[in-house]
């Protein structure tokens, strides 16, 4: 071999070697090399979030990880199903005023951040009011490349102007203030009773100024936060915590945590019973988007010890599906729960398009409307949930979903009924035929699963007589790309999947008002001037049964416009190693649960 | 000084190279790349907020003074900061690059040097079964798809299913032995794929050395067959060979290996590049296009270098 060969055959060894010691410096510095003793989490997630910044905080992975390393007011309770709020860093749940307009909400003394250089002599300060006011106006300052302002704008006294005078912290906010060092005032343009679900959110995490500034974006990947955990990792594979031990000391009491024996006595948290949280010493969230990856690694039994199972692996785990029972060399291994997900997937119409939607001419107008119906009417939810969810979908009619208080569970399930007779025989009653019915562009993101869903589409249109080459597939190489193309209303229909904010059906509701069409999230471009009024009239509403009544008028409006095809919530199953007590979960904003993990001793 | 000279003229004949990879890669990021603008917005944006974040995001500024910004940001070395992220670019790279070419250089290696050592067996047996079977399983390398390979060793050697041996995946490296623990499998997956191709292709560059006049003289004169297949065959092979492994070197280094990372949970370079193509985070993908435009300059220079090393008969002029 020439000595060239032998040169560069070294530098590649030399580089290689380096990346190794590299990579190893840091492991160790991350305090990766792990004592016997000390008592480890590793849970894992099918998707990655960019960032561990609160203000950017918009997606279930994101608020994982972002809930863990901060504090927020308020939080989920552990253990009640459906979800309850309680106080997190609120020293109780707010003095509302008797018009509903002014929340004054104390928090707790003595929450710390944790230690950073950014503080005076590095020792993490006292969390205070002031802090909850700026981590807010920082959604509303566009540098901070916010992705939150939406839960608040139009909706605190002063805020919206403060952004447009140019987002300046040192000036006050009326409806944003500091009473004193432990009081916070929230002054409301209009009752909010979504405020206190808000303040849950991952966006609501409360941030220390000045570790934004003198981080600037960087704070994005070194978080200062005062939440249960420390975060000492991040990258593209995972993140890993180390226990906050300066966060603040408040024993678990599983009863008003919403602990039911019945369902939840086999899952040991009854050991958490009266000591603080959090109960391990490192945390580790694997995200891994690939399946059979996430899959291999938890039944290795020495990787990671919780995840949400595959679809695929429904087969191979459970026993039965109705009532859904664990094999019994699963149950044997591990703990299972399962649960029907907050939000749900279906099709909406888009309005825009005058072929499908709203017409100048009243007459097409009433014709698209018998088109849509017929094509909802030849939609099998029953295969749908079949083929892709394993049929332990729960199909529901409208847009309420079955997790939210105000679910009917009386509703004619007409509108999710197969009816291709019915479908036929409206197609021929309103003048549609092969020749007259209009191209269906179908858009959605690239991938095998995408694809087999449009190709599931196009055979249910078939068989109503709608003709496979006017159902026409458009891909899109990545979700943003789709999504724009939704904003924009560029797409006659909108197959998309909704997780909740919070469990109120107005998260829901919100989607067809409306003054939040293209590019907002009313991407069906739903205007009735009805249903707005009622949205408007229920907005400003405490939950009553006269505000469930007033949601599910709405609902049948939408059902009956046959404005979507709706809907299917997924069930989810989780899994999770015997030795790790805990109750799993993703849903709502995720992520709270995991400082109450415990790891049980070895020989318990 | 001849070697020096060539360089440097080398080098500055690369600058148009740079300018025109960069701008075309720069021009297509822009116009047909994806849009952070829709990820970036909150729930119900209003067209001013749009405004704002396009803003933000620099998309409304004119694309020449972008494009100058992204030379600017190539001759410092500054990318700035991850869109997604905000961490800087650079810091994003200097922990991701290594760990990618810890994970792929192995592989890279074994998968070449064991290509060059079956094709020399299956030249010099040419059309006899030896050749047909390093052929045949060259064949079955090249046709299975890269992630069945890398699902399967994973089952075979990492599972519960299989010998549980190795670990799934993750990248803890404090040792040699944790090193070869993790890299393991990963590099078992990208040989038994790259053999394939490595192979065939290194077969032909050899067999046609075979039939050299000069081959045939050394036959007559009875040279031991390793001699004659190391002497008067591979090394007169060198140049296609070492062409075909110098420009892998950039992709192995910028580019990494996106399913072994992704699959076996490695934090590498190519992870991180998938992933700021999927978001559109342009600060990642103007510092991995430019600097691996950068690299297969300074390959090719590299590479014309090694020609004249192997074969004297080669100039730099």
């Amino acid at each position: 071999m020439p000595p060239n060969l032998h040169s560069l055959l070294l530098v590649i060894v030399i580089l290689t070697t380096a990346g190794c010691a590299r990579e190893q410096d840091e492991a160790v510095e991350a305090g990766d090399e792990i004592a016997p003793e000390i008592k480890v989490y590793k849970a894992s997630m099918d998707g990655a979030p960019s960032t561990i910044d609160p203000v950017q905080a918009s997606n279930v992975y994101a608020n994982a990880v972002v809930l863990n390393a901060f504090d927020t007011l308020y939080r989920f309770k552990y253990l009640a199903r459906p979800y309850e709020v309680t106080a997190n860093l609120a020293a109780g749940m707010p003095e509302i005023s008797e018009d509903g307009l002014v929340y004054r909400i104390r928090i707790k003394q003595g929450a710390h951040f944790i230690d950073d250089p950014v503080f005076e002599g590095g020792a993490g300060r006292e969390v205070v009011a002031e802090d909850f006011v700026y981590s807010i106006k920082r959604h509303f300052d566009t540098t901070q490349r916010p992705r939150g302002a939406w839960l608040w704008q139009g909706r605190v006294v002063g805020l919206d102007a403060w952004k447009d005078a140019g987002s300046d912290y040192d000036e006050q906010v009326e409806g944003l203030r500091a009473l004193d060092r432990y009081t916070i005032e929230i002054r409301l343009i209009k009752p909010y009773p979504q405020l206190v679900y808000t303040l849950a959110q991952g966006y609501a995490a409360i941030v220390p100024r000045e570790a934004v500034e003198t981080y600037g974006r960087e704070f994005g990947s070194r978080p200062v936060g005062s939440g249960p955990f420390r975060v000492i990792s991040y990258d593209s594979a995972r993140i890993v915590y180390e226990r906050n031990t300066k966060f603040r000391q408040e024993p678990v009491d599983i009863w008003a945590e919403g602990y039911d024996p019945e369902t939840q006595g086999h899952i040991g948290v009854e050991a958490i019973h009266g000591r603080s949280p959090p109960f391990i010493d490192r945390l580790e969230i694997h995200f891994i988007a690939e399946n059979a990856a996430r899959w291999n690694s938890f039944t290795k039994d020495n990787e990671i010890q919780y995840l949400t199972v595959p679809n695929e692996q429904f087969d191979n785990i459970l026993a039965s599906k109705d009532p859904i029972v664990a094999n019994p060399e699963i149950s044997e291994k591990y703990h299972m729960r399962h649960s029907v997900e907050s939000g749900f997937v279906f099709i909406n119409f888009n309005m825009d398009f005058p072929e499908f939607g709203y017409n100048d001419d009243p007459e097409r107008e009433r014709r698209n409307k018998a088109l849509r119906c017929a094509i909802i009417k030849g939609f099998d939810w029953a295969r749908r949930n079949e083929s892709f969810y394993f049929g332990l979908g729960r199909v529901f009619p409208g847009i309420i979903t079955p997790a939210v208080p105000e679910f009917d569970p009386e509703l004619s399930e007409e509108s999710v009924t197969l009816d291709i007779d019915g479908a036929k025989k409206l197609l021929a009653d309103n003048g549609w035929n092969e020749d007259t019915i209009p191209e269906m562009v179908y858009g959605t993101t690239a991938g095998v699963s995408q694809r087999m869903f449009y190709e599931q589409f196009r055979g249910f249109m078939k068989k109503i007589g709608y003709p496979p080459g006017k159902v026409v597939l458009k891909q899109y190489a990545t979700f943003g790309d789709f999504v724009k193309d939704t904003s924009n209303s560029r797409l006659p229909i909108v197959s998309k999947g909704w997780s909740l904010d919070y469990p109120d059906a107005e998260n829901t509701l919100q989607l067809f008002y409306g003054p939040n069409g293209s590019p907002g999230s009313n991407d069906a471009n739903y205007k009735n001037p009805e249903y707005d009024r009622l949205y408007e009239q229920s907005a400003v509403m405490l939950p009553s049964p006269e505000r469930t009544e007033i949601y599910r008028r709405m609902n049948q409006m939408v059902i009956d416009d046959c404005i979507a095809i709706s809907g299917l919530s997924r069930t989810r199953i989780y899994l999770w190693h015997k030795n790790v007590i805990a109750m799993p979960d993703r849903e709502i904003v995720s992520g709270f649960y995991l400082r109450f993990v415990d790891i049980a001793a070895e020989d318990g | 000084m001849d070697v020096l000279k060539y360089a440097i003229r080398k080098l500055v004949g690369g600058i148009p190279l740079i300018l025109g990879v960069t701008f075309v890669s720069f021009l297509l990021m822009v116009y047909f790349g994806p849009d952070l603008t829709f990820e970036m917005l909150g729930k119900n944006p209003t067209p001013e907020q749009i405004a704002e974040v396009r803003k933000e995001l620099g998309y409304d500024r004119p694309f020449l003074v972008r494009y100058a910004e992204y030379l600017k940001e190539l001759a410092t070395l500054d990318f700035g900061l991850s869109d997604s992220s905000g961490e800087p670019v650079s810091a994003m790279l200097l922990r991701s690059i290594p760990i990618s070419l810890a994970l792929v250089t192995p592989g890279f290696i074994l998968g070449n040097l064991l290509g060059v050592l079956l094709a020399l067996v299956a030249a010099y047996h040419r059309s006899g079964w030896i050749d047909k079977a390093i052929m045949g399983f060259s064949v079955v390398g090249m046709s299975i798809s890269f992630l069945i390979v890398i699902i399967a060793f994973q089952i075979l050697l990492s599972s519960s299913y299989g010998l549980n041996l190795f670990p799934v995946r993750g990248w803890n490296v404090h040792s040699l032995y944790d090193y070869v623990m993790y890299v393991t499998v990963p590099t078992l997956a990208s040989v038994f794929v790259a053999l394939g191709y490595n192979t065939r292709f290194y077969r032909a560059v050899i067999v046609e050395e075979m039939t050299r006049d000069h081959v045939r003289t050394a036959r007559a004169f009875g040279i031991r067959p390793g001699k004659l297949l190391y002497k008067h065959i591979l090394k007169n092979s060198a140049i296609p060979i070492i062409t075909r492994i110098m420009f892998s070197i950039p992709l192995v280094i910028v580019s990494g290996s996106l399913l072994i990372e992704s699959y076996f949970g490695i934090p590498g370079v190519g992870k991180v590049t998938f992933d700021a193509i999927t978001t559109g985070d342009q600060p990642v993908l103007k510092a991995v296009v430019g600097l691996t435009a950068v690299l297969f300059v300074i390959t090719l220079l590299l590479t014309d270098i090694m020609y004249r090393a192997v074969d004297p008969r080669v100039s730099l002029k």
